[in-house]
């Protein structure tokens, strides 16, 4: 498998909004059928460092490497900007992101939603987008609300829907953003036992998350981020279960 | 400076006329709008037929229609009731119906429907807690009205009254078609008269550009002043 | 002739609506139609660019189309008809191209002063439309790897289309009230069949209280005919109780 490029790799990722520099010089690297989770508490830039990784934010400096193809920057008066607005639309077409608050377009049906970029990014026929799409609402267990628009869905519908939605695009890594954080507790379960068959299946993610059981069950690498920089990380049963800096001992601590 | 072929004075007088008329129409559609509100809101079916019919066909026909049915109709039908009156008691009444009054009164008439509907909507915003407060601390009906209904209504009903009042100040221009000389009339006649229709035209949009843009700037700070407690909203 | 017979019929005895007056505001109707539908198409075709740059970050465009619809929203169509009305003889040497005979007529000043208004509103209406599209699903489209047009093609223009429905449903509305001043011109649309009429029979009530009704009625289709755009459009808006 030496050939195959590494589908991920981000090198020293710095990043500041104004004065604060919130990612100090972050660096990962997903292989194929990783599962890398970022743990940390709010404000520890976890989301800002995923959303780095497929140029949501601009990161101020550092390497982005998607499939053995380094992203190009050039700078401009407002900072460092890609050089290939067309190299990151390829880029961001391997990866696909599951958000927090779902982001199904709403003028949509479910269906529609799922089919739209494999027809029009990646250039998929209408049918075959649509026979994948069915087969991967059966998945994620919303067969029977193929054509309800994303109003018409619970939460927990509408993430297991977005999750149908990423894999419609065949990533080679799915990039998770709290993707249980605004769901009620009773439909938590459902969102995560759909990406725990997902990590079993061998699929390349990095799942940002404060759900603890399932960094420790499913990851195969935990990093434990604060203020911007790496704290700790390694195999779930080192940082999860041993842990060494007190920071992430008193982060794990049973709140009461 | 602004002699315009002597149409100078005759311009400036005409924009005197159109914000006298604006301003008048204004207050008579706000008082008719109250009213038209209430009645809406009234456990008086006749009361409430009427309103709805009133705002109902009012917004549903053109000003201009409007406007010269009760310009040319208000005129009839004044000098069938003076016929009528003379006929009866020998008294001998002509009463001409001064163009500006039509104005006004039409206009007023016609945004008293829109105002209505602004006030209504204000008044169903205002949360019901707020009044039960006001009752619970042994506040009258009128106190409660004058203290804590109106002012809240007034932050709901500001930016709807000032969007009326956007189009009414653009509705006044077509009195100049029943004859009343506002600025608009005059620069029309000087257009045609002296085939400079851009040297009269453009001006007077100009100064309905500047009539819009300081109530616009005046609606911002009375929506700052109503908007106090609410977080900017 | 013969198959008018029964409207002969039901005008007989009535001095002010003879078949010919009754010709008359069908002829209007037909007019205020096409001055109305013509200039709704044209300002829409002009707005859904205009809308786009007016919410482009780059101020050297959105700044002089701002400048339009200032203008055009803030001074009465009146004025606007005026302008152009009169304005058009003087552009140098218009009456020897191809174009004089057209702009001679009252007809076309008309329509392009009201296509110039309408564009105006509505380009304010959807730029609204556009601004209000939820950033999350604005996220969504550009981590999906679509394009900037693309993603306005698809995702923004879509969503924002449906989001301005009632207030372009008002538009109408507007556009066909403000058509009336159409008469000023010498047009006969309906108000200008009904000037006419109160003119020759000095009827104010039968000929502007006509007039009135058409309006009405014409006003109540476009209203109810929104109605069920947005009720099919907007669906996906509502939730739906029991899921």
């Amino acid at each position: 498998m030496a050939d195959t490029p590494i589908p991920l790799e981000v090198r020293n990722i710095k990043k500041r909004f104004g004065d604060t520099e919130v990612l100090k010089g972050l660096s990962l690297e997903a292989r194929k059928g990783d599962v890398i989770t970022l743990i940390g508490a709010s404000g520890s830039g976890k989301s800002t460092f995923l959303r780095c990784m497929n140029l949501l934010e601009q990161p101020d400096e550092g390497d982005l490497i998607v499939h053995g193809e380094e992203i190009r920057f050039k700078h401009t008066k407002h900072g460092r900007e890609p050089a290939d607005w067309k190299q990151v639309v390829r880029m961001r077409a391997r990866l696909s992101m599951v958000f927090q608050s779902f982001n199904l377009w709403s003028h949509m049906t479910l269906l529609e939603n799922i089919i739209e970029a494999p027809i029009h990014v990646l250039g998929k026929s209408k049918k075959e987008a649509i026979e994948h799409a069915r087969a991967l609402l059966e998945r994620v267990g919303l067969t029977a609300r193929a054509d309800a628009y994303p109003a018409q869905m619970s939460g927990g519908q509408q993430q297991r829907g977005a999750i149908a939605r990423a894999l419609a695009m065949d990533p080679e890594v799915m990039l998770f953003d709290e993707p249980t954080s605004a769901l009620d507790p009773e439909l938590v379960g459902d969102v995560l036992k759909v990406m725990r068959d997902l990590a079993e299946e061998g699929r390349t993610m990095v799942v940002v998350t404060h759900e603890m059981g399932f960094a420790r069950d499913v990851s195969s690498q935990v990093i434990y981020l604060h203020q911007g920089l790496v704290e700790e990380a390694g195999p779930p049963q080192e940082v999860l279960v041993n842990p060494t800096s007190p920071r992430l001992k008193q982060f794990l601590a049973p709140k009461y | 400076m602004i002699d315009l072929h002597g149409y100078g004075p005759r311009l400036l007088e005409g924009a005197g006329v159109t914000l006298q008329l604006a301003v008048l129409s204004l207050i008579f559609a706000l008082i008719l709008g109250l009213l038209t509100a209430s009645a809406k809101m009234s456990r008086n079916w006749l009361l409430h037929k009427v309103a709805t019919l009133y705002t109902t066909v009012i917004r549903g026909v053109p000003d201009l229609v409007l406007m010269l049915l009760l310009f040319f109709g208000g005129q009839m039908a004044l000098n069938v009731a003076t016929d009528a009156i003379y006929d009866r008691f020998g008294v001998d009444w002509y009463i001409n119906l001064n163009a500006f009054a039509a104005g006004v009164l039409t206009i007023g008439f016609i945004f008293g429907a829109y105002m209505g509907e602004t006030f209504r909507g204000a008044f169903m915003a205002v949360e019901h807690g707020q009044i039960e407060a006001g009752k619970a601390y042994g506040m009258s009906p009128w106190l409660v009205f004058r203290r804590i209904r109106f002012p809240q209504m007034m932050r709901h009903a500001l930016p709807g009254i000032s969007n009326n009042w956007m189009v009414l100040l653009k509705t006044t221009a077509l009195v100049s078609v029943i004859g009343l000389s506002d600025m608009v009339r005059v620069a029309a006649e000087a257009s045609r008269a002296t085939h400079e229709p851009f040297t009269f035209l453009l001006p007077v949009a100009a100064v309905y550009l500047l009539i819009a843009s300081v109530s616009e700037w005046m609606f911002a700070r009375l929506q700052k002043r109503y908007n106090v407690g609410f977080g900017g909203h | 002739m013969t198959e008018l017979t029964w409207l002969n019929e039901l005008l007989a005895g009535n001095r002010i609506f003879t078949p010919q007056t009754i010709g008359y505001y069908w002829d209007g109707l037909v007019l205020t139609t096409q001055l109305v539908f013509l200039s709704l198409v044209a300002g829409l075709v002009l707005a859904i660019p205009l809308a786009i740059g007016r919410s482009s970050g780059r101020r050297w465009i959105s700044l002089p189309i701002y400048a339009y619809t200032y203008v055009f929203r803030g001074t009465p169509l009146l004025i606007q008809l005026y302008i152009i009305y009169y304005g058009v003889v003087f552009f140098d040497g218009i009456q020897q191209t191809f174009l004089w005979p057209i702009l001679r007529e009252a007809f076309y000043p008309a329509l392009i002063a009201f296509t110039l208004n309408t564009a105006a509103y509505t380009t304010e209406i959807f730029r609204g439309a556009i601004k209000a599209t939820p950033q999350g699903e604005i996220e969504a489209a550009k981590a999906y790897g679509m394009s900037q047009g693309l993603m306005m093609r698809r995702i923004v223009l879509p969503s924002a289309f449906r989001r301005a429905l009632p207030a372009y449903g008002n538009e109408v509305i507007f556009m066909l009230h403000a058509s009336a001043i159409a008469s000023v011109v010498t047009l006969m649309d309906i108000t200008g069949a009904a000037r006419f009429v109160y003119a020759r029979f000095y009827a104010p009530f039968e000929a502007f209280l006509f007039a009135a009704a058409i309006y009405l009625c014409l006003t109540f289709a476009i209203l109810y005919f929104f109605r069920y755009l947005e009720k099919r459009l907007l669906a996906h808006l509502k939730p739906q109780s029991g899921n």
